[in-house]
Order: structure tokens, then sequence, then C-alpha cells
């Protein structure tokens, strides 16, 4: 009981609270920090590495003219600015545009690097190329956010920075892994849609219907069918909107059936697979209104069926839980085309997702 | 994360016999692509064709 009237444990007990009053946020600004300075050296190690691996790639396996290390260093560093927004009006067809522009001027000088370059390669270096831009860009923001809260020496500026950081790690993280699958040519967890629909087209004819896109009619059950999907074993995931409204142009559709991956919500299970309404698609938005506005001037309903999966399972090498949900699907998709339309009728089965090594 | 295990994936192909539907799980090998027809069946005299390639992943 001596303790309380000691001056010695009255200033341990004082110290810590007058330091805490006074300098308790630069202190958490530095606890911080170094946290997220770890996050950072990974992020600027995960963009380096997909860099060296793709020139790694390019220089042992196809016969690049020049050095690319100047040409890559400048497809990373390439923006992409998306129109205004102010006036909404006509919005999706800028935004089309932009994206496809972009799209058509990578190809173009990707292909310049080695024109004996095939088309499979050819797509297998776009999507490195936008790999290694997208944990580029991630690493400079993320940068910028830090350096910024630093140099204002502010510690609500760093909270937010703090908050996304783990989100961003797994993205950055699964974009990292994905790179071994694509230089493989493996299919990834988003390619079991094109993996469902490409068995359903072996051994049937098939023409290409849109750029990348292929295409096979067959019968089932006195129904026509027309499969859709990307192109493979090429790393693309085609153009389905304009292959559906070649489709339509010529044929009159009595339901779309389209088979994609979506992202599981946290505590679901992986490779559960759910049956819905609307067009499942992902990307910017475009493709989607496209397929929803040629579904809604020709009254055509839409079902969908979705392979449930994480972030990272959706852009690496296909997990073997995935993979056995083929066939499940395959058959949920025969009974969706025998209780939505009757014999006679037409149906659009469309496998959405990145097709790299699913050929058909 | 003194306590995090190194986790390895390793890729797999499951072939399958178009005649008597014999699976065959091996280790993927560079080349190996979704649907190709590739050597006779250990069984029987028919074709293999690969009908899944996935990976698996172990904790160390």
């Amino acid at each position: 009981m001596g303790d309380d009237s000691n001056p010695l444990m009255m200033i341990v007990w004082i110290l810590p609270i007058i330091l805490f009053v006074f300098y308790g946020q630069q202190i958490q600004l530095f606890v911080t920090s170094r946290e997220i300075k770890k996050g950072l050296k990974k992020l600027d190690s995960f963009r380096g590495e997909s860099k060296t691996e793709l020139i790694g790639y390019l220089k042992n396996n196809l016969k690049v003219k020049d050095d690319p290390l100047k040409k890559i260093d400048k497809f990373l560093d390439y923006f992409t600015i998306m129109p205004v927004d102010m006036d909404p009006n006509g919005i999706v067809d800028k935004v089309h545009h932009t994206v496809r522009s972009r799209e058509d001027y990578t190809r173009a000088h990707v292909k310049s690097l080695s024109p004996e370059m095939n088309d499979v390669e050819l797509s297998k270096i776009q999507t490195l190329l936008e790999i290694a831009s997208s944990l580029q860009m991630i690493y400079k923001i993320m940068n910028h956010m830090f350096l910024t809260a630093k140099k204002q020496n502010n510690y609500p500026l760093i909270l937010p920075l703090q908050m996304i950081l783990p989100f961003i790690m797994e993205q950055a993280e699964a974009m990292r892994e994905a790179v071994p699958a694509f230089i493989s040519g493996q299919p990834v967890g988003d390619g079991i849609g094109p993996m469902v629909v490409g068995k359903m087209m072996l051994e049937h004819e098939k023409e290409t219907v849109a750029f990348q896109t292929s295409l096979s009619k067959i019968d089932f059950e006195d129904r026509k069918l027309f499969l859709l999907k990307a192109e493979g074993p090429a790393s693309t995931v085609g153009r389905p909107a304009d292959a559906l409204q070649t489709i339509t142009l010529e044929n009159k559709l009595d339901a779309i059936i389209m088979i994609d991956a979506a992202l599981k919500m946290e505590g679901e299970d992986s490779a559960t697979t759910a049956q819905g309404f609307g067009a499942a698609i992902g990307g910017i938005g475009t493709e989607r209104f496209q397929i929803e506005a040629i579904a809604t001037s020709k009254n055509i309903p839409i079902f969908s069926v979705v392979i449930k999966q994480s972030v990272k399972e959706a852009i690496t090498l296909m997990t073997k839980e995935i993979a056995d949900t083929a066939e499940d699907v395959h058959t949920q998709v025969f009974d969706m085309i025998r209780e939505n339309t009757s014999p006679g009728q037409s149906v659009a089965i469309i496998g959405v997702g990145n097709t790299s090594g699913v050929p058909q | 994360m003194i306590f995090s295990k190194k986790k390895i994936t390793t890729a797999y192909t499951v072939e399958q016999c178009l005649k008597c539907n014999t699976l065959t799980k091996r280790k993927f090998h560079d080349g190996d692509v979704l649907f190709t027809e590739l050597s006779k069946c250990n069984s029987c005299d028919g074709l293999t064709r690969i009908e899944k390639i996935f990976g698996e992943t172990i904790e160390q």
C-alpha cells in the first residue's frame, strides 16, 4: 500500500499517460507504417517478378526481334482514361470503344515484338502484360497513398490504407500466382464455363462467329442449340455479345443460358453451383449491357448457372473441386433446357470466361 | 507469420479412355491441353482423352 505515495511509482504511471496523450498518433503512425511498408515491399516484389517472368518468356519462347525491355516498360505504364460520365447518355458505347481500342492497340504492338507469334502466344503475352501492368498500377497507387500520409505526418490519412491493404494483397497475390498457369497454358477457375461448353462442342462443326469467339450448332431433343465460347486454347474471353447479335440476326432464340464463374461470399463453399436469372458475365459491363439489350429487344429470357469461387481460384490453376463440377453443370444445363423450352425451340448456351487452355 | 505453412500446388492431368472410360491421373506435362486425344489406354486398345487439368495444393 506504500506504493501509492511512492513518487517513483507515480512517474511510472503518469509518464506513459502523458506520452500517449501527446504522441499517441505518432506512435500509431509508426506501428501502422511498418505494417504497410511490409505490404508495399511485397507488392514491389510481385510487380518485379511478373515483369521478369514476362520478359523471360518472351526471350526464351518467342523469336523477339529486339530487346523487349523498353517496349514492355512502355506497355506497363500505359493508362486508359475512361470517358466523362457527367452526362451518362451513350456512356456504354464510349467505354466500349475505349476498351476495344486499347485491346486492339496492345494486340498490334505485342504482335510487332515477334511477327511470327501465333494467336495463342499473342493472347498469352497480352494476359501476362495485363497482369504485370495491373500489379504495377496497384503498387504505384498504394505507394502514393502511403508516401502522402507520411509526408503530411497524418495518421487518419493512413487508416484507409491500412484497412484496404489486406484486400489489395489478396488480389495482388492472386495475380502473382496466376502467372505460371497462363505461361503453361493451363485452365484457370474462370474457365469452367468455357470448359463445360467446350466439351459439348467436341466432335461438332465449329465456326468463328465473332472475333475470337467460336460457335457450334447442335440438336438436342428436337431443340436447336447454339453453343458459344471464346476460341480456346488461347487466353481470351472472346466477344459473346457480338456473337449473340449475329445469331439473333438470322435465328429466333427462345432462351439464353449463360455459364460463368462467380465470386463466392465469405463463408460460402468453393465450387458450389447456383442457378438464377439475368446475364452472368463480368468485366467492365459493356458485354452484359449488350447481351441484356439484345435479350430485351427480342424478348428472350436469360438463365444462368454460376460456379462459386474466390478471386484467387478464378485466376489461378483450376482446382480439383471446380473441375469436378463440370459434369454436374453439364447435367443442370440440359435440365434447364428441358424445363424452360419445348421441342422445336432454339437456345443459345454461352460459356463465359477466360478460355486459356480450354479448346473446343 | 512464423506458424504459416508453405503451400505447394501441383498440376495434374486426368485422362479418360474413350472406350472403357478408365480414368488415369498423372502429373501435368508441358503441352497437355484439355480434350486432346493422347495415347493408347493401358486397359484396352482404346484412345485416351484429357478430361481434366487441375491443381492440388498441399501445405508443408
